[in-house]
């Protein structure tokens, strides 16, 4: 892989689609590789949550990266769009029937039977890669807080905003991820 | 409608941002004016409310996408044999609900906690199960019961646990008030039970104090043991190991640095958990520090910054600082010193970066906190030098003679002040003598193969190993204050007078350097640090030595100041164990000492008084007799000779009692206070007590005694020093009453000079004794041979570059032996002669620093120069000049007795110079 992560996130943001596909598929691989680093362990194993593993790969690129890496907010956007399909592909996964890939996630509901749930996901995502379209700032919070766990708190460090901004913001995306699937189911 | 276009969603996002900051009362209103100005977009604007109503409602996307919700639908379900009754609350695992036996059987109430994950592999449920079991077999009075394990039809794991009331630990001990004492014996129960755990092969994983319950009879209990495993490990390597995605805000507060970076999890890791935990307790902050931090920087401060010492957190000034203690029961200050040194020692090994630098088990822990209670030293070892250095050691290999020289310890040497060379050289040569019996430096120097360029090699590999450290010891406390002190240690080797030394002291001076900027660092953000504070201290001392021998008197002044400051505060903040406080006394005796050769006195007496107290309390005597002698010389030098003279007897009288090992007699030994005594009571042309007959009688026992030893051993040099030295106060005070007794003296003693060998300092000795002999011929009439001794005196200060020279103050060799010429060439030769040496000693004493009339030392030789020079104008009829000189000689003593009215000293030499002005002016009638 010739570029460097940092180099590739340069690239996207200003407009670059290939730099932006090519970012993504070196975050998944980066993100996919640490999630396997956990599952080779023999006899003990360990639980990360998602925003354990987004820091550590933050810390990793980092170190690669040296001094020319960009600072953690850029990093954890593109990161928690990634492990929006890190999830979203292991749902789609499921509501084939297969035996989930490498890693099983935790279940959606316990009332609900899986494969609905994992469908929802999907019509989150979707709905979320429209809003990214139409207001890609509102969708990452989305990836952050909803895909990846990150508390109002931390969301509002990341981005540089008030607390209270972020949650706004959080409403607002809710609001129009609502009425787009709704929309959709009706239609 | 179809769903929002970008453009249209642009265009109302402003609006709805407005709208979702407004209260509910405030939006009705809003919304009216706006459907008055943009209708369309008003309408928009309140389906998109009424949606978020809706939402909300629903909780959409309320909980990421792997969190069950736990919603009162639930309520009366049955699970196993349970029923559940409410929610209890959402934990990082999953939801947890009370719940009870619904077959009516009244036991206790039970916790049914769901599980975050999906069971769905074959054989899953049932190794879940299995494992479950095997965690409940874990029984403890300190575990919450694990009951029972299930799994549910749809894949739904849970498990059954006891249902435990109580409060977090950390709120317990807090509403509780409890001190450091009971806080810990809590915390042994809880190490109790992770031990029983490990035992059983469970390790925790997340340790945490919403896991860790105290009920309100004050029973500990540990929830959620081994679940973390359950939840990982199904067994299976194709199956894969659990992921546990995004629990909401999950922070690794807790977590060990093997866990954030994906290393092996041991038993260790609930080692590092715990000792988290116990800095909560006991200092009620974490050890990546007070303050908010983003998950990043906490996961950067786990896995790569050293936390601050429990004593040292507690110490820093700030708001909470009260709080933290009161509920302590403690003040910040006693709170402090009770975590100092072992609590710091085994939190610190708790939470070690690497694992196996940990406790290995809870149980070795938990060892260790009973020995602290009982008072017992503790098996974990505070970092050391060599063993953090092997961290280092595979880039800076380092011979093991180098280690043993930069390690082994020096004792701070006593720096005796130039001033009054007689005693000083006495007990310079007594602790060099001791010294090299004690220090391990000296052997292991002695023991390397080859010359000085070896000992120089190992030096410069220590001053390079020590560098390396220093680069990369940024942020570690520990590691920051060994480098410091190795520097200081390779300093004293490479040039510090104290003590063997290679005679570097351009080099030595940079290693000082260097240990001072790390030490001054470490205080600018820690000024409490005490350890840095005792260093500094020390540094600036040996500093301060190096700048006197070098004569650079500003210097040394403000190396001095600098020392005391720091060891002042290192000794205000209390807990200076015995080995500080010996060593502490040492850096105040240098200090008193260099405060008396620049003739500070009142500064001396300060330190020299503080020595005595600090060797009082040590105890130590040579310590006390130390602080006692300097105390008498500058309250000599001050003029209160009384005072001084109690000291030094109060000094003897220990003195005597003092026992020391080893061939080398004691520093303060029967010759030394003898002579020294003998010296306040009666030495010509010093202060002194105007006793002379008593001072004879003193002295020359005392150089009996010297004599006698030197006579037994031919080898013995410092006894053959010792007879010089006496013997030349008691002969120059038997000059003038017994001149016979005084010559016999003095070749005597310029026999042992010869014995004990030629170095400058016994070459300067010689000239003082060829030319104070000559006094004595002269009584005697032996004219010529006194004019030789003269002659010989002054080639020999030639020879040591001690004559001429631009500097021949009145403390000089120079003026002595110019004197002896002066009065020679006053008596039997040429008057003109003698009337230019004097004069050139007035000039050069009137030129020199301190003047006669502030600093009572030079006073008598100045007194003195008046005195022959008035002597001399009389017998040449210049009566003019002589009443001059003897005017100026009463001026002298009329100043002082005006300063010291109750000096017995002074008020003699007041009564001379009035005699000879009042006879001189009786020549003139």
């Amino acid at each position: 892989m010739a570029s460097s992560i940092s180099s590739l996130m340069s690239a996207a943001e200003q407009g670059d689609s290939a730099a932006k596909e090519a970012l993504f598929a070196a975050l998944y691989a980066e993100l996919h590789r640490l999630a396997q680093r956990q599952l080779a362990r023999q006899g003990f194993g360990v639980t990360m949550s998602t925003t354990s593993l987004l820091h550590r790969a933050y810390i990793d690129i980092a170190e690669q990266e040296g001094a020319a890496f960009p600072d953690r907010t850029r990093f954890m956007g593109y990161a928690a769009r990634v492990m929006r399909g890190l999830i979203i592909d292991y749902a789609r996964n499921r509501q084939a029937q297969k035996r989930g890939g490498q890693f099983e996630i935790t279940s959606l509901g316990i009332e609900a039977g899986n494969a609905a749930d994992s469908g929802k996901l999907i019509q989150v995502s979707d709905a979320l890669d429209e809003l990214a379209r139409a207001d890609p700032g509102l969708a990452e919070i989305v990836d952050l807080r909803f895909f990846c766990g990150f508390t109002f708190a931390e969301i509002a460090a990341m981005k540089g905003v008030s607390e209270r901004t972020a949650q706004r913001e959080w409403e607002k995306a809710r609001i129009y991820l609502h009425q787009a699937i709704r929309a959709e189911l009706e239609s | 409608m179809a769903t929002l276009t970008p453009e249209r969603w642009r265009e109302i996002s402003p609006y709805l941002d407005r709208a979702l900051s407004l209260a509910e009362s405030e939006r009705e209103d809003w919304l009216k004016s706006m459907r008055v100005e943009r209708p369309q977009l008003a309408e928009l604007l309140q389906r998109l409310l009424a949606e978020h109503r809706t939402l909300s409602e629903e909780r959409f996307l309320e909980r990421s996408p792997v969190h069950p919700q736990a919603q009162t639908s639930l309520e009366g379900q049955e699970v196993g044999p349970y029923r559940l009754v409410s929610p209890i609350g959402a934990g990082g695992m999953g939801s947890v609900w009370l719940g009870e036996r619904s077959d009516g059987r009244f036991e206790r109430r039970v916790a049914i906690k769901f599980l975050n994950f999906a069971v769905a592999a074959e054989g899953g449920a049932q190794r879940f199960q299995r494992e479950g079991r095997i965690l409940a077999r874990i029984a403890h009075p300190h575990i919450a019961e694990l009951i029972d394990a299930g799994v549910m039809g749809n894949g739904q794991p849970y498990l059954v646990l006891e249902h435990v009331e109580g409060q977090a630990i950390d709120e317990y001990c807090d509403g509780r008030r409890l001190d450091v004492d009971a806080r810990i014996k809590l915390f042994l129960d809880i190490l109790g039970a992770v031990a029983h755990a490990h035992a059983n092969l469970v390790i925790h994983r997340d340790i945490k104090p919403s896991n860790v319950l105290v009920s309100s009879t004050g029973e500990v209990k540990l929830l959620d043991f081994g679940i973390a495993k359950l939840l990982s490990d199904d067994g299976d390597p194709a199956a894969g190991t659990m992921l546990t995605l995004g629990s909401g805000a999950m922070t690794p507060l807790f977590a060990a640095p093997e866990q954030v970076s994906g290393g092996a999890i041991t038993t260790a890791t609930d080692v590092y958990a715990l000792g988290v935990l116990l800095y909560l307790l006991l200092t009620g902050q974490h050890p990546a520090g007070a303050g908010p931090r983003s998950p990043a920087e906490l996961v950067k401060a786990i896995t790569e910054t050293e936390p601050a010492r429990p004593s040292d957190a507690v110490a820093s000034a700030g708001p909470g600082t009260e709080t933290t203690a009161e509920r302590r029961a403690a003040t910040p200050e006693r709170l402090r010193r009770q975590l100092r040194g072992d609590l710091d020692t085994i939190v610190a090994k708790a939470l070690k970066k690497n694992p196996q630098e940990r406790y290995p088990s809870a149980a070795a822990m938990a060892d260790d906190l009973r020995r602290y209670l009982q008072h017992e030293p503790i098996s974990a070892r505070p970092d050391t030098i060599a063993y953090v250095g092997a961290k280092f050691l595979r880039r800076y290999w380092l011979p093991v003679t180098a280690v043993a020289v930069v390690v082994a310890s020096l004792v701070v040497g006593l720096y005796i002040a130039n001033r009054e060379r007689v005693i000083a050289e006495e007990r310079f040569g007594q602790l060099r003598k001791l010294s090299s019996q004690m220090f391990d430096l000296d052997t292991a120097i002695r023991r390397l193969p080859g010359s000085t360029q070896a000992r120089e090699r190992l030096v410069s590999i220590a001053v390079g190993y020590l560098d390396g450290l220093a680069a990369n010891a940024r942020g570690n406390l520990d590691l920051i204050e060994e480098v410091g002190e190795g520097y200081l240690r390779v300093a004293r080797v490479q040039g510090v007078p104290t003590d063997l030394n290679l005679g570097e002291p351009k080099q030595a001076e940079a290693s000082l350097e260097k240990a001072d900027e790390l030490m001054d660092g470490v205080l600018a953000s820690r000024p409490h640090e005490r350890r840095a504070l005792f260093l500094s201290a020390q540094i600036a001392n040996a500093s301060m030595i190096l700048a006197t021998e070098e004569h650079r008197n500003q210097d040394a002044l403000s190396y001095a100041r600098k020392s005391a400051e720091r060891l002042d505060r290192f000794m205000r903040s209390g807990g200076a164990q015995k080995p500080e406080r010996n060593t502490a006394a040492g850096l105040y005796s240098n200090i008193a000492a260099v405060d008396l050769d620049l003739h500070l006195y009142s500064e001396a007496v300060v330190y020299a008084r503080r020595l005595v107290e600090l060797g009082r309390s040590i105890p130590s005597d040579l310590r006390v007799v130390d602080g006692l002698t300097s105390l008498c010389e500058a309250e000599l030098y001050q003029g209160h000779s009384q005072r001084a003279l109690q000291d030094l007897q109060e000094a003897r009288a220990i003195s005597q009692h003092m026992i020391y090992e080893g061939p080398s007699a004691g520093i303060f030994d029967e010759f030394g206070t003898l002579l020294h005594e003998g010296l306040l009571l009666g030495e010509d042309g010093a202060i002194n007590l105007g006793r002379p007959k008593e001072a004879i009688d003193l002295i020359q026992r005392a150089f009996d005694i010297a004599d006698k030893a030197a006579e037994k051993d031919s080898r013995d040099a410092l006894s053959r020093e010792r007879v010089v030295n006496a013997g030349i106060p008691l002969g120059n005070l038997l000059r003038e009453r017994d001149p016979g007794r005084a010559l016999a003296v003095y070749d005597l003693a310029l026999k042992r000079s010869e014995e004990a060998g030629s170095s400058v300092v016994m070459m300067r000795k010689r000239a003082l004794l060829l030319a104070d002999s000559s006094g004595a011929l002269m009584r005697l009439r032996r004219y010529a041979e006194a004019k030789r001794r003269i002659d010989e005196s002054l080639a020999i200060l030639r020879k040591t570059k001690d004559y001429p020279t631009a500097q021949m103050g009145l403390d000089s060799e120079a003026y002595v032996v110019l004197s002896a010429w002066g009065d020679y060439e006053g008596k039997r030769g040429d008057p003109g002669q003698a009337r230019q040496i004097y004069e050139q000693l007035l000039a050069q004493a009137i030129a020199g620093k301190p003047a006669a009339d502030t600093d009572l030392t030079h006073a008598p030789r100045m007194s003195r120069v008046y005195e022959r020079l008035g002597e001399l104008d009389r017998r040449t009829g210049r009566a003019a000049s002589a009443e001059d000189m003897d005017s100026r000689r009463l001026k002298l003593w009329q100043g002082w007795a005006q300063k010291l009215p109750n000096n017995s000293f002074v008020r003699s030499e007041l009564a001379a110079a009035s005699f000879s002005k009042a006879a001189s002016t009786g020549v003139r009638r």
